[in-house]
Protein backbone atom coordinates (compact mmCIF):
# COMPACT_ATOMS: atom_id res chain seq x y z
CA UNK A 1 0.00 0.00 0.00
CA UNK A 2 2.68 2.55 0.84
CA UNK A 3 4.95 1.78 -2.01
CA UNK A 4 1.72 2.05 -4.46
CA UNK A 5 0.51 5.35 -2.72
CA UNK A 6 4.26 7.02 -3.03
CA UNK A 7 4.01 6.47 -7.17
CA UNK A 8 1.08 8.35 -6.91
CA UNK A 9 1.75 10.74 -4.77
CA UNK A 10 5.29 11.86 -6.20
CA UNK A 11 3.79 11.45 -10.26
CA UNK A 12 4.43 14.29 -11.88
CA UNK A 13 1.63 13.95 -13.97
CA UNK A 14 -2.33 14.66 -13.26
CA UNK A 15 -3.99 12.40 -10.78
CA UNK A 16 -5.83 10.26 -13.30
CA UNK A 17 -2.58 9.70 -15.25
CA UNK A 18 -1.31 9.12 -11.88
CA UNK A 19 -3.33 5.75 -10.83
CA UNK A 20 -3.09 4.58 -14.07
CA UNK A 21 1.02 5.06 -14.51
CA UNK A 22 2.51 1.38 -14.98
CA UNK A 23 4.61 2.12 -11.76
CA UNK A 24 1.55 2.57 -9.77
CA UNK A 25 -0.56 -0.55 -10.86
CA UNK A 26 2.57 -2.42 -10.71
CA UNK A 27 2.82 -1.49 -6.67
CA UNK A 28 -1.49 -2.24 -6.15
CA UNK A 29 -1.53 -5.53 -8.24
CA UNK A 30 -5.05 -6.68 -9.10
CA UNK A 31 -6.18 -4.39 -6.70
CA UNK A 32 -8.24 -0.89 -8.00
CA UNK A 33 -7.76 2.26 -6.00
CA UNK A 34 -11.77 1.53 -4.65
CA UNK A 35 -10.42 -1.59 -2.52
CA UNK A 36 -7.80 0.62 -1.26
CA UNK A 37 -9.30 3.99 -0.60
CA UNK A 38 -12.72 5.11 0.98
CA UNK A 39 -14.54 7.66 -1.01
CA UNK A 40 -16.10 10.71 1.66
CA UNK A 41 -19.20 12.29 1.12
CA UNK A 42 -18.22 14.83 -1.42
CA UNK A 43 -14.70 13.39 -2.85
CA UNK A 44 -14.25 10.16 -5.22
CA UNK A 45 -10.70 7.79 -3.78
CA UNK A 46 -8.63 9.43 -6.35
CA UNK A 47 -9.56 13.15 -5.52
CA UNK A 48 -8.76 12.53 -1.99
CA UNK A 49 -5.31 10.55 -3.00
CA UNK A 50 -4.96 13.50 -5.55
CA UNK A 51 -4.55 16.08 -2.31
CA UNK A 52 -1.32 14.08 -1.37
CA UNK A 53 -0.36 14.38 -5.09
CA UNK A 54 -1.16 18.23 -5.61
CA UNK A 55 0.82 19.20 -2.22
CA UNK A 56 3.82 17.23 -2.97
CA UNK A 57 5.12 19.59 -6.26
CA UNK A 58 3.95 22.70 -4.64
CA UNK A 59 6.28 21.40 -1.14
CA UNK A 60 9.01 20.89 -3.57
CA UNK A 61 8.78 23.99 -5.55
CA UNK A 62 8.56 25.82 -2.01
CA UNK A 63 11.65 24.45 -0.81
CA UNK A 64 13.69 24.77 -3.97
CA UNK A 65 12.90 28.13 -4.25
CA UNK A 66 13.96 29.14 -0.93
CA UNK A 67 17.85 28.12 -2.08
CA UNK A 68 17.26 29.27 -5.71
CA UNK A 69 14.93 32.52 -5.97
CA UNK A 70 17.43 34.20 -8.74
CA UNK A 71 17.27 30.90 -11.27
CA UNK A 72 13.22 31.12 -10.75
CA UNK A 73 13.01 34.52 -11.59
CA UNK A 74 15.45 34.06 -14.25
CA UNK A 75 13.19 31.26 -15.73
CA UNK A 76 9.72 32.37 -15.09
CA UNK A 77 7.26 30.66 -13.65
CA UNK A 78 6.04 28.48 -15.95
CA UNK A 79 9.44 26.56 -17.21
CA UNK A 80 10.04 26.93 -13.10
CA UNK A 81 7.59 23.99 -12.46
CA UNK A 82 8.50 22.56 -15.31
CA UNK A 83 11.91 22.39 -14.06
CA UNK A 84 11.37 21.25 -10.20
CA UNK A 85 8.81 18.60 -11.76
CA UNK A 86 11.85 17.03 -13.91
CA UNK A 87 13.78 17.39 -11.48
CA UNK A 88 12.63 15.82 -8.46
CA UNK A 89 11.40 12.77 -10.80
CA UNK A 90 15.21 12.42 -11.29
CA UNK A 91 16.64 13.14 -8.33
CA UNK A 92 13.97 12.59 -5.41
CA UNK A 93 14.72 13.40 -2.05
CA UNK A 94 16.30 10.65 -0.19
CA UNK A 95 17.15 12.43 3.41
CA UNK A 96 15.21 13.41 6.35
CA UNK A 97 15.87 17.03 5.81
CA UNK A 98 14.63 19.71 2.43
CA UNK A 99 18.30 20.74 2.96
CA UNK A 100 19.75 18.10 0.41
CA UNK A 101 17.16 18.03 -2.05
CA UNK A 102 19.09 21.02 -4.06
CA UNK A 103 22.24 19.06 -4.57
CA UNK A 104 22.14 17.90 -7.88
CA UNK A 105 19.97 21.22 -9.25
CA UNK A 106 23.14 22.75 -11.05
CA UNK A 107 23.87 20.01 -12.97
CA UNK A 108 20.40 18.74 -13.75
CA UNK A 109 19.69 22.54 -15.08
CA UNK A 110 22.89 22.58 -17.21
CA UNK A 111 21.38 19.77 -19.46
CA UNK A 112 17.93 20.26 -18.97
CA UNK A 113 16.51 21.10 -22.47
CA UNK A 114 13.72 23.35 -20.94
CA UNK A 115 16.42 25.81 -20.40
CA UNK A 116 17.15 28.30 -22.97
CA UNK A 117 20.20 29.36 -21.95
CA UNK A 118 21.89 26.51 -19.92
CA UNK A 119 25.38 27.90 -19.17
CA UNK A 120 23.38 30.94 -17.92
CA UNK A 121 20.92 28.72 -15.77
CA UNK A 122 24.17 26.44 -14.69
CA UNK A 123 25.98 29.34 -13.62
CA UNK A 124 23.64 31.57 -11.62
CA UNK A 125 22.14 27.76 -9.91
CA UNK A 126 25.85 26.84 -8.76
CA UNK A 127 26.20 30.31 -7.17
CA UNK A 128 22.89 29.66 -5.28
CA UNK A 129 24.24 26.51 -4.11
CA UNK A 130 27.11 27.73 -2.57
CA UNK A 131 25.15 29.73 -0.57
CA UNK A 132 23.09 27.82 0.98
CA UNK A 133 25.99 25.42 1.57
CA UNK A 134 28.15 28.41 2.93
CA UNK A 135 24.62 29.12 5.17
CA UNK A 136 24.58 25.60 6.46
CA UNK A 137 28.58 24.69 6.57
CA UNK A 138 30.00 23.54 10.32
CA UNK A 139 31.36 26.84 11.92
CA UNK A 140 35.27 27.54 12.03
CA UNK A 141 36.08 30.18 14.06
CA UNK A 142 38.26 32.37 12.00
CA UNK A 143 41.83 34.11 12.54
CA UNK A 144 41.86 36.41 15.40
CA UNK A 145 44.01 39.57 15.10
CA UNK A 146 46.08 38.33 17.78
CA UNK A 147 46.89 34.91 16.27
CA UNK A 148 48.00 36.93 12.76
CA UNK A 149 50.05 39.51 14.76
CA UNK A 150 51.83 36.22 16.13
CA UNK A 151 52.82 35.38 12.91
CA UNK A 152 56.62 37.12 12.65
CA UNK A 153 56.94 39.39 9.65
CA UNK A 154 59.26 36.96 8.06
CA UNK A 155 57.27 33.76 8.39
CA UNK A 156 54.43 35.22 6.34
CA UNK A 157 56.56 34.26 2.96
CA UNK A 158 56.11 30.29 3.92
CA UNK A 159 53.07 30.95 5.79
CA UNK A 160 50.09 28.49 4.29
CA UNK A 161 46.60 29.29 4.86
CA UNK A 162 43.41 27.30 5.15
CA UNK A 163 40.26 28.61 4.86
CA UNK A 164 37.03 27.70 7.05
CA UNK A 165 34.30 25.75 6.24
CA UNK A 166 31.86 28.42 5.59
CA UNK A 167 33.98 29.47 2.39
CA UNK A 168 33.64 28.68 -1.15
CA UNK A 169 35.54 30.17 -4.30
CA UNK A 170 33.71 30.03 -7.90
CA UNK A 171 34.37 31.19 -11.24
CA UNK A 172 31.56 32.06 -13.58
CA UNK A 173 30.88 32.65 -17.58
CA UNK A 174 27.94 35.23 -16.66
CA UNK A 175 28.11 38.31 -14.32
CA UNK A 176 25.34 35.94 -12.10
CA UNK A 177 26.48 37.41 -8.97
CA UNK A 178 25.34 40.73 -9.78
CA UNK A 179 22.11 39.43 -11.37
CA UNK A 180 21.24 38.25 -8.30
CA UNK A 181 21.94 40.94 -6.25
CA UNK A 182 19.18 42.87 -8.38
CA UNK A 183 16.62 40.01 -7.67
CA UNK A 184 17.37 40.33 -4.34
CA UNK A 185 16.90 44.43 -4.20
CA UNK A 186 13.52 43.90 -6.23
CA UNK A 187 15.62 45.96 -8.75
CA UNK A 188 13.95 46.08 -12.06
CA UNK A 189 17.12 47.00 -13.70
CA UNK A 190 18.60 44.07 -14.03
CA UNK A 191 22.44 43.83 -14.84
CA UNK A 192 22.96 42.80 -18.94
CA UNK A 193 23.28 38.53 -19.18
CA UNK A 194 26.03 39.05 -21.97
CA UNK A 195 28.99 36.60 -21.59
CA UNK A 196 31.67 38.01 -19.26
CA UNK A 197 34.02 36.03 -17.14
CA UNK A 198 33.13 36.78 -13.35
CA UNK A 199 34.38 35.59 -9.85
CA UNK A 200 33.21 35.51 -6.28
CA UNK A 201 34.36 34.16 -2.74
CA UNK A 202 31.56 33.71 -0.57
CA UNK A 203 32.01 32.92 3.47
CA UNK A 204 30.07 33.29 6.07
CA UNK A 205 30.78 36.12 9.04
CA UNK A 206 29.02 35.91 12.47
CA UNK A 207 26.12 34.02 10.76
CA UNK A 208 25.71 36.38 7.96
CA UNK A 209 26.85 35.11 4.46
CA UNK A 210 28.67 37.66 2.06
CA UNK A 211 29.24 37.90 -1.65
CA UNK A 212 32.70 39.36 -2.27
CA UNK A 213 33.42 39.58 -5.84
CA UNK A 214 37.06 39.34 -6.88
CA UNK A 215 39.34 40.48 -10.32
CA UNK A 216 40.84 37.48 -11.78
CA UNK A 217 43.73 38.08 -10.30
CA UNK A 218 42.72 38.15 -6.73
CA UNK A 219 40.57 35.11 -7.64
CA UNK A 220 43.95 33.37 -8.93
CA UNK A 221 45.85 34.15 -5.63
CA UNK A 222 42.75 32.91 -3.60
CA UNK A 223 42.42 29.90 -5.17
CA UNK A 224 46.42 29.41 -4.85
CA UNK A 225 45.81 29.91 -1.29
CA UNK A 226 43.21 27.66 0.05
CA UNK A 227 45.17 25.39 -2.17
CA UNK A 228 47.76 25.23 0.44
CA UNK A 229 50.13 27.26 -1.21
CA UNK A 230 52.98 29.40 0.71
CA UNK A 231 51.69 32.78 0.97
CA UNK A 232 55.35 33.92 -1.01
CA UNK A 233 54.60 31.41 -3.77
CA UNK A 234 51.63 32.29 -4.13
CA UNK A 235 52.62 35.74 -4.09
CA UNK A 236 55.03 35.67 -6.60
CA UNK A 237 52.94 33.34 -9.22
CA UNK A 238 50.47 36.37 -8.92
CA UNK A 239 52.75 38.92 -10.28
CA UNK A 240 54.41 36.26 -12.63
CA UNK A 241 51.00 35.32 -13.99
CA UNK A 242 49.68 38.86 -14.33
CA UNK A 243 50.84 40.39 -17.84
CA UNK A 244 50.14 44.21 -18.29
CA UNK A 245 47.10 43.88 -15.68
CA UNK A 246 49.43 42.47 -12.97
CA UNK A 247 48.59 43.83 -9.57
CA UNK A 248 51.67 45.52 -7.39
CA UNK A 249 52.53 44.15 -4.19
CA UNK A 250 50.70 46.51 -2.30
CA UNK A 251 47.04 45.49 -3.93
CA UNK A 252 48.22 41.92 -3.02
CA UNK A 253 49.08 42.68 0.18
CA UNK A 254 45.21 44.61 0.62
CA UNK A 255 43.80 41.83 -0.40
CA UNK A 256 45.02 40.08 1.74
CA UNK A 257 44.53 41.72 4.96
CA UNK A 258 41.15 42.07 3.58
CA UNK A 259 40.64 38.53 3.51
CA UNK A 260 42.05 37.68 7.04
CA UNK A 261 39.99 40.46 8.68
CA UNK A 262 36.91 39.54 6.87
CA UNK A 263 37.25 36.06 8.63
CA UNK A 264 38.08 33.85 5.35
CA UNK A 265 41.26 32.14 7.28
CA UNK A 266 40.99 29.47 10.23
CA UNK A 267 44.19 28.98 10.85
CA UNK A 268 48.13 29.72 9.46
CA UNK A 269 50.87 27.11 8.93
CA UNK A 270 54.33 28.23 9.31
CA UNK A 271 55.86 24.65 7.85
CA UNK B 1 -3.92 16.42 37.11
CA UNK B 2 -0.76 15.84 35.28
CA UNK B 3 0.07 13.35 32.79
CA UNK B 4 2.18 9.82 33.43
CA UNK B 5 5.37 10.94 32.49
CA UNK B 6 5.38 13.79 34.77
CA UNK B 7 6.69 16.14 31.52
CA UNK B 8 5.85 19.63 32.81
CA UNK B 9 3.08 21.94 31.99
CA UNK B 10 5.04 24.60 29.97
CA UNK B 11 2.47 26.98 29.41
CA UNK B 12 1.69 28.22 26.26
CA UNK B 13 4.62 28.36 23.61
CA UNK B 14 4.85 29.26 20.12
CA UNK B 15 7.07 27.76 17.24
CA UNK B 16 10.18 29.38 16.69
CA UNK B 17 10.35 30.28 12.57
CA UNK B 18 12.94 32.24 10.62
CA UNK B 19 10.34 34.69 9.91
CA UNK B 20 10.61 35.77 13.83
CA UNK B 21 14.32 35.29 14.59
CA UNK B 22 15.06 39.03 14.29
CA UNK B 23 12.44 39.72 16.68
CA UNK B 24 13.01 37.13 19.39
CA UNK B 25 16.40 38.29 19.70
CA UNK B 26 16.23 41.75 19.93
CA UNK B 27 12.81 41.95 22.04
CA UNK B 28 12.50 38.53 24.30
CA UNK B 29 8.99 38.49 23.95
CA UNK B 30 7.46 37.27 27.19
CA UNK B 31 6.84 33.73 25.94
CA UNK B 32 6.45 30.67 28.37
CA UNK B 33 8.53 27.83 25.76
CA UNK B 34 9.23 27.87 22.10
CA UNK B 35 9.12 24.74 19.84
CA UNK B 36 11.10 23.83 16.95
CA UNK B 37 11.06 21.84 14.01
CA UNK B 38 13.66 19.33 14.60
CA UNK B 39 14.91 18.76 10.98
CA UNK B 40 15.63 22.07 10.51
CA UNK B 41 18.14 22.88 13.16
CA UNK B 42 19.52 18.81 12.41
CA UNK B 43 22.07 19.47 9.95
CA UNK B 44 23.21 23.15 10.42
CA UNK B 45 26.02 25.04 12.00
CA UNK B 46 24.63 28.24 10.63
CA UNK B 47 22.09 31.03 12.16
CA UNK B 48 19.41 28.58 12.73
CA UNK B 49 21.72 26.77 15.49
CA UNK B 50 22.87 29.60 16.50
CA UNK B 51 19.87 31.24 17.42
CA UNK B 52 18.77 27.69 18.67
CA UNK B 53 21.01 27.96 21.33
CA UNK B 54 20.37 31.44 22.13
CA UNK B 55 16.59 30.62 22.96
CA UNK B 56 17.17 27.80 24.96
CA UNK B 57 19.38 29.60 27.01
CA UNK B 58 16.45 31.48 27.78
CA UNK B 59 13.40 29.05 27.16
CA UNK B 60 12.14 25.91 27.38
CA UNK B 61 12.45 24.33 24.48
CA UNK B 62 10.30 21.48 22.74
CA UNK B 63 11.72 18.97 19.63
CA UNK B 64 8.61 18.48 16.80
CA UNK B 65 9.79 16.64 13.79
CA UNK B 66 8.36 15.97 10.77
CA UNK B 67 10.58 13.06 9.35
CA UNK B 68 10.84 9.86 11.96
CA UNK B 69 8.49 8.09 9.45
CA UNK B 70 7.13 6.21 12.26
CA UNK B 71 4.45 4.34 10.11
CA UNK B 72 6.78 3.37 7.18
CA UNK B 73 7.63 0.07 6.25
CA UNK B 74 11.72 1.44 5.91
CA UNK B 75 13.80 0.37 8.42
CA UNK B 76 14.19 3.06 11.17
CA UNK B 77 16.98 5.54 9.98
CA UNK B 78 19.28 5.37 13.13
CA UNK B 79 21.69 8.29 11.82
CA UNK B 80 18.10 10.56 11.69
CA UNK B 81 17.69 9.33 15.55
CA UNK B 82 20.86 9.94 16.73
CA UNK B 83 21.34 13.26 15.47
CA UNK B 84 17.75 13.97 16.62
CA UNK B 85 19.35 12.63 20.40
CA UNK B 86 21.67 14.81 20.19
CA UNK B 87 20.10 18.03 19.35
CA UNK B 88 17.68 17.53 22.35
CA UNK B 89 20.45 17.47 24.65
CA UNK B 90 22.37 20.12 23.17
CA UNK B 91 18.51 22.45 23.43
CA UNK B 92 17.61 20.47 26.61
CA UNK B 93 14.22 19.83 24.89
CA UNK B 94 11.57 18.87 27.93
CA UNK B 95 11.01 16.10 25.13
CA UNK B 96 10.76 15.16 21.29
CA UNK B 97 7.49 14.71 19.49
CA UNK B 98 6.69 13.50 15.69
CA UNK B 99 3.62 12.35 14.11
CA UNK B 100 1.63 9.06 13.75
CA UNK B 101 2.21 8.52 9.84
CA UNK B 102 4.48 7.53 7.01
CA UNK B 103 6.87 9.90 5.24
CA UNK B 104 8.05 7.39 2.36
CA UNK B 105 9.17 4.13 1.38
CA UNK B 106 12.36 2.77 -0.49
CA UNK B 107 14.48 4.89 0.75
CA UNK B 108 12.56 8.37 -0.85
CA UNK B 109 10.94 11.17 1.37
CA UNK B 110 8.00 13.20 0.02
CA UNK B 111 8.32 15.30 3.01
CA UNK B 112 4.65 15.02 3.84
CA UNK B 113 2.32 13.16 6.31
CA UNK B 114 1.34 10.08 4.99
CA UNK B 115 -1.79 8.42 6.48
CA UNK B 116 -1.67 4.92 7.63
CA UNK B 117 -4.80 2.32 7.35
CA UNK B 118 -6.01 1.31 11.13
CA UNK B 119 -5.17 -2.31 11.04
CA UNK B 120 -3.77 -4.48 13.82
CA UNK B 121 -1.29 -5.40 11.90
CA UNK B 122 -0.55 -1.70 11.73
CA UNK B 123 -0.62 -1.26 15.23
CA UNK B 124 1.61 -3.75 16.02
CA UNK B 125 4.19 -2.33 13.43
CA UNK B 126 4.45 0.97 14.66
CA UNK B 127 4.22 0.13 18.44
CA UNK B 128 7.26 -1.74 18.12
CA UNK B 129 9.11 0.98 16.02
CA UNK B 130 7.90 3.15 18.98
CA UNK B 131 9.53 1.47 21.66
CA UNK B 132 13.10 0.85 19.77
CA UNK B 133 12.57 4.61 19.23
CA UNK B 134 12.26 5.80 23.04
CA UNK B 135 15.07 3.37 23.98
CA UNK B 136 17.14 5.28 21.00
CA UNK B 137 16.25 8.43 22.20
CA UNK B 138 16.74 7.70 26.14
CA UNK B 139 13.30 9.23 26.53
CA UNK B 140 9.23 8.18 25.23
CA UNK B 141 8.61 9.59 22.17
CA UNK B 142 5.57 11.96 22.24
CA UNK B 143 3.23 11.13 18.85
CA UNK B 144 0.97 13.42 17.57
CA UNK B 145 -2.55 12.66 15.74
CA UNK B 146 -1.86 13.77 12.00
CA UNK B 147 -4.91 15.34 10.22
CA UNK B 148 -5.40 13.15 6.82
CA UNK B 149 -7.73 13.24 3.58
CA UNK B 150 -7.64 9.34 3.37
CA UNK B 151 -9.55 6.75 4.90
CA UNK B 152 -8.16 2.93 4.05
CA UNK B 153 -11.35 0.37 3.43
CA UNK B 154 -8.58 -2.61 5.34
CA UNK B 155 -8.61 -0.07 8.32
CA UNK B 156 -10.80 -2.11 11.50
CA UNK B 157 -10.68 0.85 13.98
CA UNK B 158 -11.03 4.21 14.49
CA UNK B 159 -7.97 6.52 14.72
CA UNK B 160 -8.38 7.21 18.20
CA UNK B 161 -8.33 3.87 19.17
CA UNK B 162 -5.41 2.80 17.50
CA UNK B 163 -3.59 6.21 18.93
CA UNK B 164 -4.62 4.93 22.78
CA UNK B 165 -4.15 1.25 22.42
CA UNK B 166 -0.63 2.21 20.11
CA UNK B 167 -0.01 4.57 23.35
CA UNK B 168 -0.31 2.03 25.66
CA UNK B 169 1.28 -0.80 24.19
CA UNK B 170 4.51 1.20 23.12
CA UNK B 171 4.20 3.73 26.48
CA UNK B 172 4.34 6.63 24.21
CA UNK B 173 3.04 10.40 25.01
CA UNK B 174 0.58 12.02 23.10
CA UNK B 175 0.18 15.45 21.29
CA UNK B 176 -2.93 16.29 20.73
CA UNK B 177 -3.86 18.30 17.79
CA UNK B 178 -7.12 19.81 18.19
CA UNK B 179 -6.78 21.25 14.94
CA UNK B 180 -6.00 18.12 13.07
CA UNK B 181 -9.15 16.36 15.05
CA UNK B 182 -11.28 19.01 13.73
CA UNK B 183 -9.74 18.93 9.98
CA UNK B 184 -9.88 14.72 10.17
CA UNK B 185 -13.73 14.95 11.49
CA UNK B 186 -14.77 17.03 9.00
CA UNK B 187 -13.18 15.14 6.20
CA UNK B 188 -13.95 11.87 7.17
CA UNK B 189 -17.37 12.83 9.37
CA UNK B 190 -16.56 11.65 12.78
CA UNK B 191 -18.08 13.48 15.10
CA UNK B 192 -14.87 15.26 16.70
CA UNK B 193 -16.41 15.19 20.47
CA UNK B 194 -15.97 11.59 20.29
CA UNK B 195 -12.22 11.66 19.34
CA UNK B 196 -10.97 14.10 22.36
CA UNK B 197 -12.91 11.98 24.41
CA UNK B 198 -11.66 9.01 23.20
CA UNK B 199 -7.52 10.07 24.15
CA UNK B 200 -6.36 8.87 27.41
CA UNK B 201 -6.22 12.01 29.05
CA UNK B 202 -3.17 11.10 31.39
CA UNK B 203 -1.24 10.52 27.90
CA UNK B 204 -1.81 13.86 26.55
CA UNK B 205 1.46 15.99 27.10
CA UNK B 206 1.11 18.58 25.04
CA UNK B 207 -1.67 19.93 22.57
CA UNK B 208 -1.29 21.91 19.37
CA UNK B 209 -3.55 24.43 17.90
CA UNK B 210 -3.94 26.15 14.37
CA UNK B 211 -6.06 27.65 11.56
CA UNK B 212 -6.88 25.96 8.40
CA UNK B 213 -8.74 26.40 5.20
CA UNK B 214 -11.63 25.38 4.35
CA UNK B 215 -12.24 24.17 0.40
CA UNK B 216 -15.41 23.10 0.56
CA UNK B 217 -15.10 19.43 -0.11
CA UNK B 218 -12.77 19.35 2.34
CA UNK B 219 -10.38 21.09 4.35
CA UNK B 220 -6.38 21.54 4.41
CA UNK B 221 -4.11 21.58 7.54
CA UNK B 222 -2.64 24.80 6.21
CA UNK B 223 -1.44 26.48 9.34
CA UNK B 224 -2.06 29.58 7.82
CA UNK B 225 -4.75 31.94 10.06
CA UNK B 226 -6.37 31.99 13.36
CA UNK B 227 -8.16 28.76 15.14
CA UNK B 228 -11.94 28.64 14.14
CA UNK B 229 -14.10 28.85 17.26
CA UNK B 230 -14.76 24.49 16.97
CA UNK B 231 -11.21 24.04 17.09
CA UNK B 232 -11.53 26.57 20.13
CA UNK B 233 -14.42 24.52 21.75
CA UNK B 234 -12.86 21.41 21.50
CA UNK B 235 -9.26 22.50 22.90
CA UNK B 236 -11.79 23.68 25.74
CA UNK B 237 -13.32 20.44 25.86
CA UNK B 238 -10.38 17.92 26.04
CA UNK B 239 -8.39 20.54 28.80
CA UNK B 240 -11.56 19.39 30.93
CA UNK B 241 -10.25 16.22 30.67
CA UNK B 242 -6.53 16.64 30.73
CA UNK B 243 -6.21 19.44 33.18
CA UNK B 244 -3.58 22.24 32.31
CA UNK B 245 -1.11 20.78 29.52
CA UNK B 246 1.69 22.65 27.56
CA UNK B 247 -0.25 24.32 24.41
CA UNK B 248 1.34 25.66 21.14
CA UNK B 249 -0.11 27.91 18.18
CA UNK B 250 0.72 26.59 15.15
CA UNK B 251 1.62 29.04 12.46
CA UNK B 252 3.54 28.07 9.14
CA UNK B 253 1.85 29.64 6.37
CA UNK B 254 1.51 33.72 5.87
CA UNK B 255 2.94 34.04 9.13
CA UNK B 256 2.10 36.91 10.90
CA UNK B 257 4.00 39.59 13.20
CA UNK B 258 5.47 37.88 16.28
CA UNK B 259 2.60 39.60 18.24
CA UNK B 260 -0.08 38.47 16.34
CA UNK B 261 0.78 35.04 16.41
CA UNK B 262 1.63 35.59 20.50
CA UNK B 263 -1.67 36.68 21.20
CA UNK B 264 -3.41 33.10 19.65
CA UNK B 265 -0.75 31.82 22.32
CA UNK B 266 -2.46 34.22 24.86
CA UNK B 267 -5.88 33.44 24.26
CA UNK B 268 -4.77 29.67 24.82
CA UNK B 269 -3.85 30.46 27.89
CA UNK B 270 -6.62 32.34 28.84
CA UNK B 271 -8.69 29.32 27.64
CA UNK B 272 -7.50 26.32 29.24
CA UNK B 273 -7.60 28.47 32.50
CA UNK B 274 -11.00 28.74 32.02
CA UNK B 275 -11.68 25.30 30.83
CA UNK B 276 -9.89 24.04 34.01
CA UNK B 277 -11.55 26.25 36.14
CA UNK B 278 -15.34 25.41 34.90
CA UNK B 279 -14.05 21.36 35.27
CA UNK B 280 -13.28 22.21 38.96
CA UNK B 281 -16.84 23.79 39.63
Amino acid sequence: MQRWMQEVVVHPGDIAEAVASPSAKKALGRAAIEDVILPSRSLEPADRVGIYQGMYLMRMEEALESDYPGLKHLLGGHAWSALVRGYVAAHPSVTYTLNRLGDHFSDFVAKWPGAKRPELCHDLARLELAMAEVFDAPQTEPLSDAEIAAVPPESWERARLAPIEAFRLLSFRYPVNAYLQSVRDEDHNHPDLKRKDTYIAIYRRDYSVWRHDLSQAAFDLLTDLVAGKPLGKAVAAALARGGKRAPTTDQLFRWFREWAAGGVFKSVRLR
Amino acid sequence: MGNRFQFPDLGVGVGLRTVHFGHILEKWPKVDWFEVISENFMDTEGRPLWVLDRVAERYPVVLHGVSMSIGSTDPLDRAYLKKLKALGKRVRAHWISDHLCWTGVAGRNVHDLLPMPYTEEALRHTAARVRQVSEILERPLVLENPSSYVEFKDSTMTEWDFLTRLAEESDCGLLLDVNNVYVSSFNHSFDPKEYVDGIPADRVVQYHLAGHTNKGTHIVDTHSDHAIQEVWDLYGRSCRRTGNVATLYEWDENIPEFEVLHAEALKAGAFREQAVLAAAR
